[in-house]
């Protein structure tokens, strides 16, 4: 009987949770989920985009990809990128928010300063980024008298370390307030036990601090991943994937390719592709690092 | 404390775990896909409206409110015009409005045109000669009522007839071709070059007196793509107008055509012959030193008057059309902004008074010309700012030497093609690619070379 | 937020400032003078004329400060609809992201029933969606429903958009809630609804803060979505405007560097304003996340 009433007390509960999920869980799935399965669908037809017939093709789009250098050159740029993003962010962040958190004064003006970046958006810092490395930087060596090349969009050689520095100008303030608020909230008896023990400076990061960031590190190193391996906005008023290639992007590739070059149906296989991929890493990179702090 | 730890580890198992969770139930979710996925819009675009456009335009004079939709491609010389052709519609017509959507031509424009042949057209829109052909074959355009054709240039409307009826209506008009510093070509003795050995003599002679022979921003790709149409143009195109057809039917190549390969090959000798920075170059700082005299050519087009005229009002310059082979190269004109009306607009009558307007209000016309620096296409309507080039542009026209550049851009179309093989082009230049590797790019992209 | 409390505060003070926090202090300076050098440059910019950009080299300071950028800009942005817009859109979807994101992440912490652990990782898996590559299916399904230029419509897209980075976060947040407090109320015969609004919701406060602030930056930054629900010249955000000053052909740089300090301005002073609320949400994100 006390067994029955707790159970359709649960049911009455669980229906009013339901209640609360549904509404986030309907535009959810109306606005990103559906598309997505739309443009799975349009992935297997040779669609241009524009007419009404969309021809199934079944997996050629799929196997086409394989074979295309434009293609998988994308690929190649956006992880090194990635691979870049991930670790110059991770470490110039985690260093601003040790710096940050020892005893210097003025603070606060520090952290607007590098912080204050990321509220811009990806569309006008590249836009900023094009007219420091084409202007500004290269009258800054006429001034100096110095000849440092800095003209690093113009240059397929070059175009990857001036994005690197644009992206990371912006987001290195944003995760080094996680890193930041990481590390204030590791308590300071165990720094104190540490020294105790005649654990030096070093010692203590390594020993102490990066443990007890394992989340923030976490955090920080998917968020920078997934946000790079997406990267668009900053390629779109700056180098526009060039010069030449250099600088295409997958999502730039499979824009230009479904939209510009009226392939709609081969873009869509792209995307497609480009979720799969975002979700191994994701995976592989949350399964790594939580063994890591399991081991800590 | 431990207590956070292990809540923390907690949750990061439990995302993780999730995480898992969600790769299988995306490849599950991959079969119902198809089951799942809208049918999208299946609206066939009829012609039914065909009746509607013969009726008179007066019908609806007195009419009721009419709200009519515009999609505006522009470029940045381009916007504010809307707001000229409200006041002048409202003067004539005040019972119409105009709902603007404005967007950037290079960048947007196809794509919303893509969104809308989904949703269904806006009544009338704003785009360039070049995109009749694009969109008339999906049977989405309207034909454009000869009473406003007939008060256009005949020159403008070869190229937006498709199978004897005509879906747009040219407004304006662009020059392409080599601008140069009329100053310093006098100063120095230089003539017009006709040939290529003429032009080679004025770049030898710049660069033993320490001048830039050529101004040029490679930092945006469409311009290396723009240069190149109009090398193709006259190398080209003049003697073989069908070079795109035969392309496509595997009779002629970019690997085995000459021409084509010396097309190609002088954005190698404007690379040779312009700043060592220009793939870091812009367009405003590259008409910025045309003007200052550090370089004495720039292959462009009218859309750097406005620039060159923002620096120094003075600024004398001419125009001539890139010498060829052959030494009987054209100057080349661009109809820009061309107007084009859906095929299923429910207001053809006040779709037409605004053409109306447009086609007939004489100082509206001369208002937008002198504001976007670009020529008329409309009969006996000229514009009145000052423009240096302008006696050289009538020489030219008066010769017969002019070009409408919509053939080749018909021919080999831009988004998707030209577009990408001025990447190939750059990716040349910097010696990423082989002169052989971009040509066989080109090739390689053969499906994508026609609109449709 | 308990957390803070018995930190740092005093024992900063106790810290000796010793040579070498004084050479960290100046590494720490440079750093941040290199970090702010192109803002700087950019509200440089902003006060000259066409003609100085050209002319003069781009460290020198303007002739004069004249106001006349700021003035082209907000005429060309045609400033007073897109702002106006921009912050009602960014308002508007924020607030309904807030009261979503609350229950429904708490939902699916408390009801241990299968549908919520699969409505989690449903949520999650949107994280990693580039919404960027769906850009006409998001049309298409937007126009069917009648979305497109209209308000709601893209209010809409942003919460669809912005909701599972949302749950994530406040998600992470739960465990900050005892239980103890949930289950005294609910004996108390709340029901669930009441439960969240009395209990819960006041004890989320410093996670909604974090949330607002985040999604506030993005959308009010958002460029592709917004070109894509809203062109209307009167709906559009100040982004997409400000993106058609540096199209292609013929950029108007002084009139645009004016519109990029006008579009951040708000959105600075909001997270100066409110930064002790964002780090405070960061610090219980972040450790207990």
């Amino acid at each position: 009987m006390a067994k029955k009433t707790k159970s359709s007390m649960e049911d009455k509960m669980a229906r009013q949770y339901l209640i609360l999920v549904l509404p986030g869980f309907l535009i959810f799935t109306v606005g990103l989920i559906i598309p997505l399965l739309l443009s799975l669908r349009y992935s297997l037809t040779d669609w241009d985009g524009m007419a009404t017939e969309k021809i199934f093709v079944g997996l050629k789009n799929y196997v086409k990809l394989f074979q295309d250098k434009e293609f998988l050159d994308s690929w190649w740029f956006t992880i090194k990128f990635t691979v870049g993003n991930t670790l110059i962010q991770n470490i110039a962040a985690l260093l601003f928010a040790v710096a940050l958190d020892s005893g210097i004064k003025a603070k606060k003006i520090y952290r607007t300063v590098f912080f204050v970046p990321c509220l811009i958006s990806a569309v006008i810092v590249g836009f900023i980024w094009l007219k420091m490395f084409s202007n500004v930087l290269p009258a800054m060596n006429d001034w100096l008298g110095t000849n440092f090349n800095f003209l690093l969009f113009g240059d397929a050689k070059t175009v990857l370390g001036g994005l690197l520095i644009a992206n990371n100008w912006q987001w290195i303030g944003y995760w080094m307030l996680i890193y930041l608020a990481g590390l204030q909230s590791v308590p300071s008896e165990l720094y104190e036990a540490a020294k105790v023990d005649g654990a030096g400076a070093i010692k203590r990061f390594f020993n102490v601090t990066i443990p007890m960031l394992a989340p923030a590190i976490t955090i920080c190193v998917v968020g920078i991943t997934t946000g790079s391996l997406k990267v668009y906005d900053l390629l779109v008023s700056s180098t526009k994937g060039g010069p030449g290639r250099a600088s295409t992007s997958v999502i730039y590739k499979t824009y230009t390719t479904a939209i510009n070059g009226r392939q709609y149906g081969y873009g869509s296989a792209m995307t497609v592709t480009l979720v799969i991929a975002l979700l191994a890493v994701a995976l592989i990179q949350v399964k790594g690092l939580k063994s890591k702090e399991v081991q800590a | 404390m431990k207590k956070k730890i292990v809540s923390s580890l907690l949750a990061a198992v439990m995302v993780s775990s999730m995480l898992a969770g969600c790769g299988q139930s995306n490849d599950a979710g991959s079969a119902p896909a198809d089951a799942a996925g809208e049918a999208p819009a299946q609206e066939q675009s009829n012609e039914t409206e065909a009746e509607a456009e013969t009726e008179a335009p007066a019908a609806e004079e007195a009419g009721e409110e009419v709200t009519l939709t515009v999609l505006a491609g522009q470029s940045t010389t381009d916007a504010g015009i809307e707001d000229m052709i409200d006041e002048a519609l409202a003067e004539k017509y005040p019972n119409i409005t105009l709902e603007w959507e404005c967007v950037d031509w290079g960048n947007d424009f196809q794509p919303k045109m893509q969104q809308y042949l989904q949703s269904g057209l806006p009544d009338i829109m704003i785009g360039k000669a070049q995109d009749v052909a694009t969109y008339a074959p999906q049977g989405v355009l309207a034909e454009i009522d000869s009473t406003y054709l007939d008060r256009g240039l005949d020159a403008a409307r070869e190229n937006v007839t498709i199978d004897g009826k005509t879906y747009g209506m040219v407004y304006n008009a662009l020059y392409q071709g080599v601008y140069y510093n009329k100053d310093m070509f006098a100063e120095n003795g230089w003539e017009v070059p006709k040939t290529m050995d003429d032009l080679q003599a004025i770049i030898d002679d710049c660069n033993a007196k320490g001048i830039k022979p050529f101004a040029s921003h490679m930092v945006d790709t469409w311009s290396i793509g723009n240069v190149t149409m109009q090398f193709m143009m006259n190398d080209v195109f003049n003697n073989t107008p069908d070079w795109g057809d035969q392309f496509r039917e595997g009779k002629v190549s970019f690997a085995d055509s000459e021409e084509m390969k010396t097309a190609y090959e002088y954005n190698k000798l404007i690379f040779d012959n312009t700043y060592p920075d220009t793939f870091s170059t812009e367009q405003t700082d590259c008409d910025a030193k045309m003007v200052m005299g550090e370089a004495a050519m720039k292959v462009s087009g009218s859309w750097s008057i406005q620039n060159f005229l923002d620096i120094d009002e003075s600024f004398n310059f001419g125009i001539f059309p890139f010498p060829n082979q052959t030494g009987d190269s054209k100057l080349i004109f661009e109809p820009n902004i061309t107007i084009m009306t859906s095929a299923q607009t429910e207001h053809q009558d006040a779709v037409n008074q605004v053409l109306d307007v447009l086609t007939s209000d004489k100082e509206l016309a001369v208002e937008i010309y002198d504001y976007t620096k670009t020529a008329s296409m409309l009969k006996d309507v000229s514009p009145t700012f000052e423009n240096p080039s302008q006696a050289d542009i009538d020489q030219y026209a008066a010769d017969g030497n002019i070009v409408d550049v919509t053939l080749g851009n018909n021919q080999l179309v831009w988004g998707g093609f030209q577009e990408e093989n001025a990447k190939d082009i750059a990716a040349w230049l910097q010696g990423q690619e082989s002169f052989e590797d971009a040509l066989a790019a080109s090739d390689g992209r053969v499906d994508a070379s026609s609109a449709n | 937020m308990a957390i803070g409390k018995k930190k740092k505060g005093e024992a900063e003070s106790a810290v000796p400032y010793t040579k070498g926090l004084l050479a960290l202090q100046m590494m720490m300076t440079l750093a941040a003078l290199l970090f702010a050098a192109p803002i700087l440059i950019i509200i440089n910019y902003s006060f000259k004329s066409k003609k100085e950009l050209y002319l003069n080299s781009p460290l020198a300071l303007p002739e004069s400060i004249s106001f006349d950028n700021y003035v082209k800009a907000f005429d060309k942005l045609n400033m007073k609809a897109t702002f106006v817009n921009t912050l009602f859109y960014t308002a508007t979807s924020v607030l309904i992201l807030a009261m979503l994101c609350g229950t429904t992440a708490w939902a699916i912490a408390r009801c241990k029933k299968k549908f919520f652990k699969f409505a989690f990782v449903y949520f999650i898996v949107g994280i990693l969606i580039p919404y960027q590559a769906l850009f006409l299916p998001i049309y298409t399904i937007g126009y069917k429903m009648k979305l497109t230029n209209t308000r709601y419509g893209i209010i809409f897209m942003y919460v669809a958009t912005g909701i599972s980075f949302g749950v994530f976060l406040m998600n992470s947040f739960m465990n900050t809630v005892p239980l103890e407090l949930e289950e005294a109320a609910r004996i108390d015969g709340c029901s669930v609804f009441r439960t969240y609004f009395s209990i819960v919701l006041p004890l989320l406060k410093p996670a909604m803060a974090t949330l607002v602030i985040m999604q506030s930056f993005q959308i009010w930054n958002d460029y592709l979505l917004a070109s894509l629900y809203v062109s209307k010249k009167q709906l559009k955000t100040l982004t997409v405007a400000i993106q058609s000053l540096f199209s292609a052909q013929s950029s108007d740089y002084t009139t645009a560097m004016a519109a990029i300090v006008v579009s951040v301005l708000p959105i600075a002073v909001l997270f100066i304003s409110l930064q002790k609320y964002f780090i405070k949400g960061m610090t219980v994100g972040a450790v207990k996340g």
